[in-house]
C-alpha cells in the first residue's frame, strides 16, 4: 500500500493529514473522538462548546435528507445545535484527548452570546490543553439569535467576538463563516481585523429540503412543526467551493489560510478543496452516512494523487486552481466545440436528442429506423448538455472551431477534463 | 467462430461499476470478507471503489491475492463472497467478482506495482509447480525476501489457468500478466522440467532451504470401459489444446460430454462456442445435486448444450454409449462423433517421496515427515477452487517463514 507524508502545517500546527472531524455530532465526546484517530483522522474540531448557563435542548427526530432517484444523502439536514454535555466534562474531555493522543489535532470550537463569554470560553480550552480554536459564527439553528449565523453575518459583531477570544487566548484562531450571506468577505476581513488567524468555512446553508404533503409543514416533523436549519452534504460543495474561492482570490486575501468544509466524501472532493486553497479539511456529513472508515480512502487516494503528479509536500497543491477561475467576463468567447459521438458506445437511448431539443437548440435529430441521434452543426452551440445526460458518456468533445470573424488555434485550446467515467 | 471462445464478456466501466458498488451496503463487519477463502477482502475494496479510490481498491485486492486479476473470473463467488453478500436481503447479491474484475483491469491498464520483493534475507525455497498455489506461495516468499525457484512439467506456467479454463472465461494474456508481475518480483521459472525425471528431489533439498510441493490434480481419471477407444478424448487434453491453438482445432458434429463439474461446463460450452451443432452433456448428478456452480450450467444452457441429468455410462461400442438412469428404470443410446471425459482428475506424485491418498495428503496441515519439505494446493486438504489454492500458497508459505525465520534469528 503507497504510504506518503501528507503532513501539512496550517496556522503554525502540524497535521499529520488534513482530514478533520468538523464541529458536529460526530465528535460530541472522548470516546468518538478517540476512535476518529484510532481510524486515522488527523485532526477533530470538538462539537461546539458553549457556556455554562446555555442550556442545550434538543427537538426529536432532528435530520433528514434529500434524495434524488436512488441516492440517499445527496443533502442532510440538521437541526442539532451545540454540544450538550455539561461544559466541565467538554473540557475534560479536550484534556483527556491531548493527553492520549499528543500527535493528533485538537482544535476546540467555542461559541457565547457575549464577548465575556467568549472570552472565558477562549480561556478555559486552552487551559484544557486545545492546540487551536474555532469560532463557531455560524451555526444557523440556535435557539439563541445572540448566537450562531445571525452573528456571523454581522462583521461588527463578528471583529468584537474575535478580539475577545483574542484577549482570553493566545492559541491559533480560526473564525468559522456562515454561506447564509451573499459576500462572505467583509465577515472574514472582519474576523481577520480582529485577531482571527485563519478562516473555516463553510457552515451549513439555511434550508427545508423536504415537505411533508398531509402535515403540510416541513421534515423532519417535531410535533406536527418544523424549522429552517442547516444542509450540508455533496449538494453543498459547490457552494462552498464558491466561497472559498471567492475568498481567496479577494484583494488582500489571497494567502488566507482556509479550513475547508461542506461535502466531501472523497479524495477527489478533498484534493477539489486544497487546489482552490483550503490547507485543512473539516467533514461530518460523509461520517454520519459512512462511519469514521472513509478517511483511509481519502488519504490513500491523496497520496495517489500527489505521487501521480509528481508532488512532495502537500501544501504545494493549496490554492493551485485559483488563478484558473476568472470572472465570465475574462473567458474565451472566441471558439465552440462541436461534440462527437462515439458510435461504439452508443446504445441508442434518444435522452441526448431529448435534452437537446427541449432544453438545447434542437441540433440532435433522430433517425427512427436506426435509433441513432446525429448532430447538426448548423444548429448546434457547442453547450454539452448531451454529453452530460448521455448515461454511456458516448459524447465526448469534438472538433473545435472559431467563431465567425475571431482569431485564434482552435488546436491550442484546452477543454478536455481528466474526469474518469 | 473462434471469437466467440476467445471473447470475454464486456467489463464494467467507471459509470457501471459505480452504479453496482452503490449497490453495496457497506455492512460493518461484512459478511462477505469474512466469507473470501483467500481474505481478498471485498468489503473494503468495494468501499473504496465507491469512494472512487479505484488505486486504493487495486492495493487491497493485489495485497492479499497475487491472482486477483484470475479470481475476479473464476472464482464461484456464489458459494463464497456473493452467498453472504447481505444485499441479498433486498434483491440479488453485489456482482463481487465483476467489481474486482473492474479494479484489476484498471490496474494493468495503469501498469500499477503494488507488490514488491523484500530485502533478501539469503534464504532459497524451491517451489514443485506453477498452479495458482505455488504462485501465491512463491508471490509470498517474494515479498518476505527469499529466493524463489519453480520447477514446471510443461512449457509455460500457471498450471490448469493455462491449460485448463478455456478463453473466454479467463483470457491468456491475464494469466501471463499475473505469472509476469510474479517473475518481475524475482521468481525464476524452469520450464520443461520434471521433479524425479529432470531433477531429483534430493538434489532440490541440497540445494534449498525448503522445497514446496505444489502439484496439482493434472492426470485425467479414465472409466475402464473407455480405455483405447479412439473416438474418446479427455477433457484436461481437450481443453489444453483447444486453449492452445485459440480454439483453431478440428470439430466434430456431435459431441458427447460424460461429467457434471465445472469442467464438463467448460468443454460444453467451447464445443458450442466453437460452433459444434450438437452437445450432449450426461451427468451423473441430478439437477438438484449438481457440482457444478451455478454460473457454468447457466452458461452451458444459454449456449443450448442439451444436459441429461442423472445418466451414467453402462456400456460403449465404438462411438455409441448406452447411458442408463441411475434411479428410474430409463436408457438411451447416443452416437457421437467424439467422447469426451470430464469425470475427475487425479494427481501423479511419483518419485517426489510424498505419501498421499486419494490425490490428498493424509493429514491436515502443510508440513510432510520430511521436515524440508512441504505440501499445497490440490494435494493439502481442503477445497480445490482457485481462491483455496490462493490461501494455501499464503499459508504454507507463513509457515515456512515461522520455522526459517525463526532458525534465522537464532543465527
Amino acid at each position: 500500500m503507497i504510504n506518503k507524508d501528507i503532513s501539512i502545517d496550517f496556522l503554525g500546527v502540524h497535521f499529520e493529514n488534513p482530514f478533520c472531524l468538523s464541529s458536529s455530532p460526530v465528535d460530541n465526546c472522548y470516546e468518538m473522538c478517540a476512535k476518529a484517530f484510532d481510524e486515522g483522522w488527523g485532526g477533530i474540531v470538538f462539537k461546539t462548546i458553549g457556556p455554562e448557563d446555555f442550556e442545550v435542548d434538543e427537538v426529536s427526530p432532528r435530520f433528514d435528507e434529500l434524495t434524488k432517484e436512488a441516492t440517499p444523502f445527496v443533502a442532510f439536514k440538521n437541526m442539532e445545535q451545540i454540544a450538550e454535555h455539561p461544559l466541565k466534562q467538554n473540557l475534560a474531555d479536550l484534556k483527556k484527548l491531548k493527553e492520549n493522543y499528543p500527535d493528533k489535532v485538537v482544535i476546540a470550537s467555542i461559541m457565547g452570546p457575549t464577548e465575556k463569554d467568549w472570552e472565558e470560553l477562549a480561556r478555559l480550552v486552552t487551559e484544557a490543553g486545545a492546540d487551536m480554536i474555532e469560532m463557531n459564527l455560524s451555526c444557523p439553528q440556535m435557539t439563541s439569535h445572540a448566537m450562531g449565523s445571525d452573528v456571523g453575518s454581522n462583521p461588527p459583531l463578528v471583529k468584537k467576538y474575535c478580539e475577545a477570544v483574542k484577549r482570553g487566548s493566545d492559541l491559533p484562531m480560526m473564525a468559522k463563516m456562515t454561506p447564509n450571506i451573499t459576500d462572505m468577505v467583509p465577515a472574514a476581513k472582519a474576523a481577520l481585523a480582529g485577531g482571527a488567524d485563519g478562516i473555516a468555512t463553510i457552515n451549513t446553508v439555511k434550508s427545508i429540503a423536504n415537505v411533508d404533503l398531509e402535515k403540510k409543514t416541513a421534515l423532519p416533523i417535531v410535533n406536527g412543526k418544523s424549522s429552517v436549519s442547516g444542509l450540508s452534504g455533496k449538494a453543498v460543495k459547490p457552494i462552498a467551493l464558491r466561497f472559498i474561492q471567492q475568498l481567496r482570490v479577494a484583494s488582500g486575501l489571497e494567502q488566507l489560510p482556509i479550513s475547508g468544509i461542506g461535502g466531501i466524501e472523497t479524495w477527489e472532493d478533498a484534493v477539489e478543496f486544497i487546489l482552490m486553497g483550503s490547507t485543512t479539511l473539516q467533514v461530518t456529513t460523509a461520517v454520519m452516512q459512512y462511519g469514521y472508515r472513509i478517511v483511509e480512502d481519502m488519504k490513500n487516494g491523496l497520496m495517489h494523487y500527489m505521487e501521480e503528479q509528481g508532488v512532495e509536500h502537500l501544501s504545494e497543491l493549496v490554492g493551485l486552481a485559483n488563478k484558473n477561475i476568472v470572472p465570465a467576463e475574462d473567458l474565451d468567447r472566441d471558439y465552440k466545440m462541436y461534440p462527437e459521438i462515439d458510435w461504439d458506445k452508443c446504445i441508442g437511448c434518444g435522452r441526448c436528442f431529448i435534452s437537446c431539443y427541449d432544453g438545447a437548440h434542437q441540433a440532435i435529430s433522430w433517425d427512427e429506423k436506426t435509433r441513432r441521434p446525429s448532430i447538426d452543426t448548423s444548429k448546434c452551440v457547442g453547450c454539452h448538455l448531451c454529453a452530460l445526460v448521455c448515461p454511456v458518456h458516448a459524447i465526448h468533445p469534438g472538433k473545435i472551431v472559431m467563431k465567425e470573424g475571431r482569431k485564434g488555434d482552435p488546436s491550442k485550446i484546452d477543454v478536455v477534463s481528466q474526469r474518469l467515467y | 467462430m473462434t471469437k466467440k471462445y476467445e471473447t470475454e464478456t464486456p467489463g464494467y466501466t467507471m459509470t457501471t461499476v459505480m452504479e453496482e458498488a452503490a449497490r453495496c451496503l457497506l455492512c460493518h463487519d461484512a459478511p462477505c470478507s469474512a466469507a473470501c477463502p483467500a481474505h481478498t477482502d471485498p468489503a473494503k475494496f468495494i468501499r473504496s471503489v465507491r469512494f472512487r479510490n479505484v488505486k486504493g481498491a487495486a492495493e487491497t485486492i493485489r495485497e492479499n491475492n497475487a491472482l486477483g486479476a484470475i479470481c475476479a473470473r473464476v472464482c464461484p463467488t456464489e458459494k463464497y463472497c456473493e452467498l453472504a453478500c447481505s444485499r441479498s436481503g433486498i434483491d440479488v447479491p453485489i456482482d463481487i467478482g465483476g467489481i474486482q474484475r473492474y479494479v484489476t483491469d484498471f490496474e494493468q491498464a495503469d501498469d500499477m506495482h503494488i507488490l514488491h520483493a523484500g530485502d533478501s534475507n539469503g534464504m532459497h525455497i524451491a517451489i514443485i509447480g506453477s498452479g495458482p498455489a505455488g504462485l501465491q506461495a512463491a508471490t509470498t516468499l517474494l515479498e518476505k525476501g527469499y529466493s524463489v525457484d519453480i520447477y514446471e512439467k510443461n512449457a509455460k506456467a500457471g498450471g490448469y489457468l493455462t491449460y485448463g479454463i478455456p478463453e473466454y472465461r479467463l483470457p491468456s494474456n491475464i494469466v501471463d500478466y499475473e505469472i509476469k508481475r510474479i517473475t518481475d518480483m524475482g521468481a525464476n521459472i524452469h520450464f520443461n522440467t520434471i521433479i524425479g525425471k529432470d531433477m531429483t528431489m534430493d538434489q532440490l533439498k541440497a540445494e534449498n532451504d525448503a522445497v514446496i510441493v505444489a502439484i496439482g490434480a493434472s492426470e485425467a481419471k479414465m472409466l475402464p470401459m473407455f480405455e483405447n477407444n479412439d473416438a474418446v478424448e479427455t477433457a484436461v487434453s481437450f481443453l489444453a489444446r483447444t486453449k492452445q491453438a485459440k480454439g483453431n482445432i478440428d470439430l466434430p458434429d456431435n459431441a458427447l460430454v460424460i461429467g457434471g463439474g465445472d469442467v464438463a461446463m467448460d468443454v460444453v460450452t467451447t464445443l458450442k462456442k466453437l460452433g459444434v451443432e450438437h452437445v450432449t452433456d450426461a451427468v451423473y448428478e441430478q439437477f438438484d445435486e449438481f457440482r457444478a456452480s451455478k454460473k457454468e450450467l447457466a452458461g452451458a444452457e444459454r449456449e443450448g448444450v442439451t444436459i441429461i441429468d442423472g445418466y451414467v455410462p453402462d456400456s460403449v461400442n465404438g462411438h455409441t454409449v448406452t447411458l442408463k438412469h441411475r434411479h428410474i428404470n430409463s436408457e438411451m443410446t447416443i452416437e457421437a462423433d467424439t467422447i469426451i471425459l470430464a469425470i475427475g482428475q487425479e494427481t501423479n506424485a511419483k518419485n517426489l517421496g510424498i505419501k498421499l491418498e486419494h490425490g490428498e495428503a493424509p493429514s491436515a496441515g502443510y508440513k510432510t515427515h520430511d521436515p524440508k519439505v512441504f505440501i499445497t494446493g490440490d494435494i493439502a486438504q481442503g477445497d480445490k477452487t482457485v481462491v483455496y489454492a490462493v490461501q494455501k500458497g499464503k499459508e504454507v508459505a507463513g509457515e515456512i517463514d515461522s520455522i526459517l525465520g525463526g532458525n534465522r534469528d537464532d543465527q
